[in-house]
């Protein structure tokens, strides 16, 4: 409580100071990153490139040609520089844009293959996809911009639902793949550049205005779990968004597990070993590729983890986000997910004997302090 | 006294370009108070530079560009006494018609040196003005950065470069 | 029914395991990540007609081009690739490229008949095991194909970087040759990515920073040919221009259009001051904006086209001001150390970049609208003329080297100060101009 208070202070003493001062530093802008720019740009350039954008959208090239993949489509004719924002670019209505991609996201992507085989009708179901947005038109055209046929067979990863099985095909074919090439090499390297952040206490962050940040508090929050009250989420599937039969089945193998594997609650995990957990996803996120906006995005993820520490793949659910358009929200969630897939292919260290306490895993990735 | 320095220094860069630049002043181009009484007095070839109503005497004898500091508009004694020349010139040779053109060392932004060659031949222009030099007879132009005469990334070289230029234009038939 | 038995059966099960299911979740924050390039494979696309063999391999290759000179990505070479894409509809071999840590992968097939060239691709998230989005297709034409790859690269960065699209555009500039004392300049266009330059003037007079129109179909640019500077607006298809403001015993240069088009913003020059006027394009009639003794020039709209970001030297030195688009009381937003000119307003509308000069060496930079977070990209003898590409993350400039040999060459820099390069064009340039997403 004080320390929050002498920070908070030191940090309006320190606005007030650059307020009045600021013309006399020029290094002075650095410390205090970008945090609102989210705010105001996601709506901004959205109409912004809403706007630069509509006629360029493939589905102006692809629509056109109605028949799927028609060979010889004489939509574009000449020569494209010039030729193709003049003719025909605006008949297409652009809007339905943004509204599908965050549902679409979220929903499971391996329910498409399941539930409907036949690759053409792909479009109504949980693969409406994310990209293809700008493509939405309901006209007729609309099988024509999805590129083809979906692969028919899905790899093994999206098969299975039940975790289980699956622990034995993930770590199989990645724990092979992982020694071989240059993966291993450069993880180390990670891992000691983090360790070094961490023990330095994120230099970055330190001159930050602490207010704006809601997650301070994290250690106490993950120690005391019960105190939470935000997220309604007891059950271990899906909790909002979907009741159908996936969800049962996914109850079920979880309830049928518990119940096959009765484990002793036990203990909390100690400090320490949440601190390797957080580092270990932490080797894997990769913020490298995200938009600036995403970099003032925090998502929560919900995963179900196998009892030798590998995540359950098709578990990985977005349960919430704040602070960026839904790109940057997908941008965000793509990059954690691949954070806990390539990081747990081998398994999390994690003490088995406490299974039930870290069987389910909420990790809130934040990537605001890293900003520019 | 660091004001004197400068102009000193200004003159200096001055009989350097006459020096390093034969083609542009003439051998004898650092002689101009002596060159502009020989001029007057002497066997005279027309439109060469002893000729006082020629563009080479007005070029080399009276000096053609004023300098400027750096980012300054406005005119040194050095300068002055070179228009006052180029005023005197100008009234008593009343075809020629002038562009002054402004300039600005490389080191400025294009847009900014734009503007600031145009107080600098602003500058010249009202100067030669409040000398009686009608203003119809006078229009300014600025190239910014645009048209170094010395090309060296150094104040040697940006010194010269902050210019105000006379040139004339008509009257070749008197 | 099957559905109703199941689910009873679930709740009974639920019921049994109970204390298990009502352990809270373990929570965690990861507030702390790695920031490298994202490793990708882009094999060759598939070529689905005798035609598009080669335009199959030059589409993947100015795809992994694109991502590559973006900084955020890292292409894995084919030369480790474990298994390659025969078939662009069958699964993909994730294992396979888990193995050589691809964490993204891009696929496509080419198909060429006649003059008609389509595209199609598709992006996975291979750790994912998953497809991210759906697949697109491109039609045009065979010579139109670097535009269709720079629409695929748009595609796959859009969707993992969460970035707007930027590649599918061009980039007017002043292409430079000849040395300081006469250089010759002349206006030319090229893909953002130096590819496809044509010139649009020919170097018999000095032109200087041509504008894009927000369209993209024309450009604003200040040229000599009158022997004074005059700004002239310039049909791109048809390479015709006319000039727009003449006025007698005036110059006019540093030109740029309102978001609208309608409006052209500049600087004129009158009896040794500049200041900054509005001009109708259709009608011709313009608007005196700023009244001072001082030095206004290099006026940038906002994207909403409400205000004008500014330079003005009213305080003594070059600094930055915003003032209504119709003129009226400016605001000062840059008070660092040095001058600041040529203001640009990104964009997204957050973000001003600027040239600055500051103990002898100029920077490029950006700031927030209040002036706050100022944060210089660049650093070097002589860098300026900042523009933003149209997704606002990425800034081209000009890069002038020193001595009596120096040149101009463009150079692009991520937002973060990251990733500077060169681009490679045929001869010097300076002022670039970047284009709108191309439609």
């Amino acid at each position: 409580m004080n320390t929050g208070q002498y920070i908070s202070g030191a940090g309006h003493i320190g606005l007030i100071a650059w307020l009045l001062l600021g013309g006399l530093f020029t290094r002075e802008p650095e410390p205090f990153e970008m945090t609102e720019v989210s705010v105001i740009s996601g709506a901004d350039f959205d109409a912004l490139m809403a706007a630069a954008r509509p006629p360029q959208s493939t589905t102006e090239v692809a629509q056109p040609a109605q028949p799927t993949e028609a060979p010889e489509t004489p939509e574009l004719t000449s020569e494209p520089d010039t030729d193709i924002r003049q003719p025909a670019p605006l008949p297409t209505d652009t809007p339905p844009e943004d509204t599908p991609p965050e549902l679409a996201e979220q929903t499971p992507p391996p329910e498409a293959p399941v539930q409907d085989p036949p690759p053409d009708l792909a479009e109504p179901v949980g693969d409406v996809a994310v990209l293809a947005p700008d493509v939405a038109p309901e006209a007729a055209p609309r099988p024509v911009e999805r590129v083809a046929p979906e692969p028919v067979a899905q790899p093994e990863p999206e098969a299975t639902p039940d975790p289980v099985e699956q622990e034995a095909v993930t770590p199989d074919s990645t724990g092979e793949a992982v020694e071989q090439e240059t993966q291993e090499a450069t993880a180390p390297e990670e891992a000691v550049s983090e360790i070094v952040t961490e023990a330095t206490a994120a230099p970055a962050a330190s001159s930050r205005p602490p207010g704006r940040r809601p997650a301070a508090p994290a250690p106490r929050v993950a120690e005391a779990p019960t105190e939470t009250v935000e997220t309604p989420a007891p059950a271990a599937s899906d909790p909002a968004p979907s009741v159908n039969n996936d969800d049962v089945l996914a109850a079920l193998a979880a309830a049928q597990e518990a119940v096959a594997a009765p484990t002793p609650s036990g203990p909390p995990l100690s400090a320490g070993e949440k601190d390797a957990l957080r580092v270990a996803v932490s080797q894997c996120w990769n913020i490298g590729a995200l938009s600036s906006e995403a970099m003032e995005t925090t998502v929560v993820i919900g995963v179900q983890m196998n009892r030798d520490g590998t995540p359950v793949i098709d578990t990985i659910r977005m349960l919430s986000s704040s602070g960026g358009s839904d790109a940057a929200v997908r941008s965000v969630f793509d990059s954690a997910r691949r954070a806990i897939v390539r990081c747990g292919s081998r398994g999390y260290s994690l003490p088995e004997e406490k299974f039930s306490q870290w069987q389910n895993i909420e990790m809130t990735f934040d990537p605001r302090k890293m900003g520019f | 006294m660091k004001r004197l320095m400068i102009s000193g220094l200004l003159v200096a860069a001055l009989a350097v370009t006459a020096c390093t630049n034969p083609d542009r002043f003439g051998a004898d181009g650092t002689g101009a108070g002596l060159d502009a009484n020989a001029g007057t007095t002497g066997g005279i070839i027309p439109g060469s530079a002893n000729d006082p109503s020629s563009t080479a005497f007005f070029q080399q004898s009276i000096g053609d560009r004023v300098l400027f500091e750096v980012d300054q508009s406005t005119l040194t004694a050095t300068g002055r006494a070179t228009l006052d020349g180029q005023a005197q010139w100008l009234m008593t040779n009343s075809d020629y018609q002038a562009i002054i053109e402004g300039h600005a060392d490389e080191q400025g932004t294009r847009e900014y040196n734009l503007a600031l060659g145009a107080r600098r031949a602003n500058a010249a222009q009202e100067y030669l003005i409040s000398k009686g030099v009608p203003s119809s007879r006078l229009r300014v132009v600025s190239y910014g950065k645009e048209r170094p005469i010395e090309i060296c990334s150094n104040e040697a070289c940006y010194a010269k470069n902050r210019r105000a230029v006379t040139v004339l234009a008509g009257g070749l038939t008197s | 029914m099957t559905r109703f038995l199941l689910s009873l059966c679930a709740g009974l099960a639920l019921m049994f395991s109970a204390p298990a299911q009502a352990q809270e979740p373990l929570r965690i924050i990861i507030d702390e990540a790695i920031i490298e390039p994202l490793p990708f494979a882009a094999p060759a696309f598939q070529a689905e007609s005798p035609a598009a063999g080669q335009m199959a391999s030059d589409l993947a290759s100015v795809v992994a081009a694109d991502l590559i000179g973006t900084g955020l990505f890292r292409e894995i070479p084919s030369s480790a690739y474990i298994s390659t894409v025969n078939d662009f509809n069958a699964p993909v071999q994730y294992a396979d490229w888990k193995a050589i840590n691809a964490q993204a992968l891009v696929t496509g097939a080419v198909n060429v008949q006649g003059n008609n060239l389509n595209v199609k691709f598709r992006l996975y998230d291979v750790f994912s095991g998953a497809e991210l989005g759906s697949g697109l297709q491109f039609s045009g034409t065979v010579d139109g194909w670097r535009r269709m790859a720079h629409k695929v690269s748009d595609a796959v960065y859009a969707r993992i970087t969460g970035e707007g699209p930027y590649f599918d555009s061009r980039v007017v500039y002043v292409s430079e040759t000849g040395p300081k004392d006469d250089r010759k300049k002349r206006l030319a266009i090229m893909d953002y990515d130096g590819a496809n330059v044509q010139y649009l003037t020919d170097s018999g007079a000095i032109v200087l920073a041509p504008r894009f129109s927000p369209s993209g179909d024309r450009v604003l640019y200040t040229s000599y040919e009158s022997g004074f500077p005059r700004i002239y607006v310039l049909d791109i298809g048809s390479v015709s221009r006319r000039v727009l403001e003449s006025a007698e015993g005036t110059m006019s240069f540093a030109p740029r259009f309102s978001p609208s088009g309608q409006t052209v913003v500049y600087s004129l020059t009158q009896g040794g001051n500049t200041d900054i006027f509005q001009m109708d394009i259709a009608s011709g009639q313009s608007v005196r904006l700023t009244n001072t003794p001082a030095i206004e020039t290099a006026p940038s709209y906002s994207p909403d086209g409400s205000r004008i970001v500014f330079e003005s030297d009213r305080s003594g030195t070059q600094q930055l001001y915003v003032m209504p688009a119709t003129g009226g009381e400016a605001q000062r937003i840059s008070f660092g150390e040095g001058r600041y000119g040529t203001p640009v307003w990104s964009p997204r509308g957050d973000l001003v970049a600027f040239t600055k000069q500051n103990k002898g060496r100029f920077h490029i930079g950006v700031m927030r609208l209040d002036g706050s977070q100022e944060r210089l990209l660049t650093a070097s003898f002589l860098d300026e003329g900042p523009t933003w590409a149209p997704n606002g993350r990425v800034i081209m400039f000009a890069r002038e080297t020193q001595g009596a040999s120096g040149s101009s060459t463009l150079y692009s820099v991520d937002i973060s100060g990251r990733n500077l390069r060169p681009v490679s064009t045929p001869s010097g340039g300076s002022d670039p101009s970047w284009s709108p997403l191309q439609k």
